[in-house]
């Protein structure tokens, strides 16, 4: 069959799929809330949910379903069915149906492919499912079980070869640190020099975010070509510099081998050059909607231009700095992209990686599933810890500030 | 008197002016090197993009290189799978988009008009979703396509994808109908509409521009995606392009230049989109962040 025509049918399935499970949803939901009083509600949902779910499973997965999980599925929504009646009958009697209707269907995605999986992260980490016991767990469904196991090999081995999870998290550390600051720093000075009266400044606002508008694929990518040893850019103009002036030399200039030598250094430049647009482009709206008024007051009092800023643009820009530094945060520490592009390939380097590109290796290029969801799950516990941290911190200074 | 007073005032006014010329001098030549830093690898890319085979490896500076020919751009359409993944990644995107805003303009709506058990608690575990680092949800994603027979299928991506927008995009919205007054929808229900007829008739319409940001916000994130991707899809045919890209830069640079057209052939419209629509992008992004 022509290629297209087949990735449309395939694609059109489920676009089927999911408009028949929302109009399922609707449906359930709609006599539940609606025709519970109803004197054939309780005989006609009892024998229609167990039907409804047959005929769902059958249109989902197709005719080929054993007739023991068909049975299964029958007995169960026959079972869900008896305790529901009761429950929309007497405790729910048809209140708040509009806006339950409306969220269903996006909660139900939301449960399946996030609650879900979460749960089965917790069971993987108890249990132990590796390359080796794959196969038996795709067909019967059965791994062994672990205990803590996993979350002791976390603290104890390594998750890739070498690198071991204290040494990951210490650069994790220094990584979110960095690039935070730098992305603040930079941006800030950015946003103050274009929030001046100057000519083309849409032009450079626009020139400013390229950076961050482009693919991120593409602009790692890109980046990464311009260390090359031989034909990046970097090493070609130190190359010429040498060329130019040979005395350099003697200063200890040479050319770089950035992605053997210094990947994690490489991988810190890169993101710094990706992330300080998305904070410019922040600062700049907070710094535009500060009433000139202010400046002008301080002015005529015959401040300079450092005590306005000490005095009048940082405290007014707490607002708006505070949730971006947050999210700031927390998507460099969540960062795998920038990492795993430049360094990710087979034979790549270990020195660059952080917690969470280690965890990708870990689950991905090591298949050791288990481990790396008991890995994730530490992860999660240490992002949490520090943003709760982060929280009291950030309210204990909002009430010293007043 | 007055004369010597006008005159000082004169030179004074001339001091500022020369002052104020010297600081929008460098603050030109400041913007001017921070836009080469940020535009410089663009053009790099268009730049290889053009060199001639023969001269691919080369250490030229050059912007516009010798011999320059469009054969990267030819050869990356024709000998590559590049129109197959770029096609594999739009009907992905659009289909996971379509979803995601469909399930989230209801949502909103509701998390916005309506009071019910479970409201605020809905919203805050909508923020807390944006806790969960994406390398932790991706690995029992991984497994359960896998157990339903999904890798290498579109429907896997779609499946993988289609919520991971969802939170966002109800916030957004929320934020949106809030701005919406409430009397006309009350009009409406007064000409004997109900509830549901108000929202799909008269808020929905309204609407059109914060659902035009959920859906370029879900469809930039699906576009751009590549870990997820890498996983799922294993058979070259089936990849989208930010794989296909990545398998073309590769380890070898001998297809360096395929890389570059190939690149740039993508950049150009998300550049223009994501220009064009910043401004919203970004108030919405604040607007999410703010209220968190």
């Amino acid at each position: 069959m022509n290629p297209i025509v087949a990735s449309l049918t395939e694609v059109f399935q489920m676009v089927f799929f999911v408009l028949w499970s929302v109009f399922l949803v609707e449906a359930y939901l709609y006599l539940h809330f609606k025709k519970y009083e109803e004197k054939w509600f309780t005989p006609a949902m009892l024998a229609g949910v167990p039907l409804a779910g047959l005929v769902y499973a059958i249109t989902a997965v197709g005719p080929a379903i054993p007739g023991s999980i068909m049975a299964a599925i029958a007995m169960y929504a026959f079972l869900v069915e008896l305790a529901a009646i009761p429950f929309f009958k007497l405790v729910v009697r048809g209140r708040y149906s509009l806006p339950l209707m409306m969220i269903a269907p996006g909660f139900i995605g939301l449960a399946m492919l996030i609650a879900y999986p979460l749960v089965f992260e917790f069971y993987l980490a108890f249990h132990d499912l590796k390359l080796t016991t794959l196969k038996v767990w795709a067909e019967t469904g059965s791994i062994p079980f672990m205990g803590f196991q996993n979350f002791v090999d976390v603290f104890v081995k390594s998750p890739l070869s070498e690198v071991t999870f204290w040494r990951l998290l210490l650069r994790t550390l220094g990584w979110t640190f960095v690039n935070v600051f730098f992305h603040v720093v930079g941006g800030f000075a950015l946003a103050l020099v274009l929030n001046n009266e100057i000519k083309m400044k849409g032009l450079y606002r626009t020139l400013l975010v390229i950076p961050w508008a482009m693919p991120q694929v593409v602009a790692v990518l890109a980046m990464r070509g311009e260390f090359h040893s031989q034909y990046g850019f970097i090493n070609v103009m130190i190359e010429r510099a040498l060329t130019a002036m040979p005395w350099l030399a003697h200063l200890g200039i040479q050319k770089v081998e950035w992605l053997s030598q210094h990947p994690f250094l490489t991988c810190t430049m890169i993101n710094v050059w990706l992330g300080i647009p998305f904070m410019m482009v922040v600062i700049l709206g907070g710094l535009q909607s500060i009433p000139k008024s202010y400046y002008e007051a301080a002015s005529i009092d015959g401040a300079s231009a450092v005590q306005k800023f000490w005095n009048i643009t940082l405290p007014l820009m707490r607002p708006v700095l505070a949730p971006a530094v947050t999210l700031g945060t927390i998507w460099t520490f969540n960062n795998i992209n920038i990492i795993y592009l430049v360094t990710g390939q087979a034979g790549g380097t270990e020195e660059a990686d952080i917690l969470v590109s280690a965890l990708y290796k870990a689950a991905f290029t090591y298949n050791r599933f288990s481990y790396s969801a008991a890995f994730a799950i530490v992860i999660f516990a240490i992002l949490f810890l520090v943003s709760m941290l982060w929280l009291k911190y950030s309210k204990g200074t909002d009430s010293a500030y007043g | 008197m007055a004369d010597k007073d006008l005159e000082l005032a004169r030179l004074e006014n001339d001091r500022q002016q020369r002052r104020d010329k010297i600081k929008t001098l460098i603050l030109h030549v400041l913007l001017i090197l921070a836009c080469v830093v940020t535009v410089y690898p663009l053009l790099r890319i268009l730049s290889v993009s053009l060199r001639p085979g023969d001269k691919l490896m080369s250490t030229s500076l050059a912007l516009i290189p010798e011999g320059a020919s469009l054969k990267a751009y030819a050869d990356v359409l024709t000998t590559t799978h590049f129109l197959r993944w770029l096609w594999n990644s739009l009907l992905i995107t659009v289909v996971t988009s379509f979803i995601g805003v469909s399930l989230a303009s209801t949502a909103g709506y509701a998390f916005s008009r309506f009071r019910f058990p479970g409201n605020k608690l809905g919203l805050t575990l909508l923020l807390g979703t944006q806790m969960i680092p994406a390398g932790m949800l991706l690995l029992p994603l991984f497994l359960m396509i896998m157990r339903l027979g999904l890798i290498n299928t579109y429907i896997g991506m779609i499946i993988a994808y289609s919520v991971s927008s969802l939170p966002f995009s109800i916030w957004i919205l929320k934020g949106y109908y809030d701005t919406i007054p409430r009397s006309l929808e009350e009009a409406a229900l007064v000409d004997g509409t109900t509830q549901f007829g108000a929202f799909y008739r008269i808020v929905l319409p309204l609407s059109t521009p914060a659902l035009a940001i959920a859906f370029l916000f879900n469809f930039t994130s699906s576009w751009n995606e590549y870990l997820v991707a890498r996983v799922v899809l294993s058979d070259s045919a089936r990849y989208t392009w930010t794989l296909g890209l990545f398998e073309l830069q590769g380890q070898f640079l001998t297809q360096w230049g395929m890389f570059a057209a190939g690149s740039l052939l993508v950049t150009i419209p998300v550049l223009a989109v994501f220009l064009y629509s910043s401004k919203w992008l970004i108030s919405g992004l604040t607007l999410g962040s703010v209220k968190g």
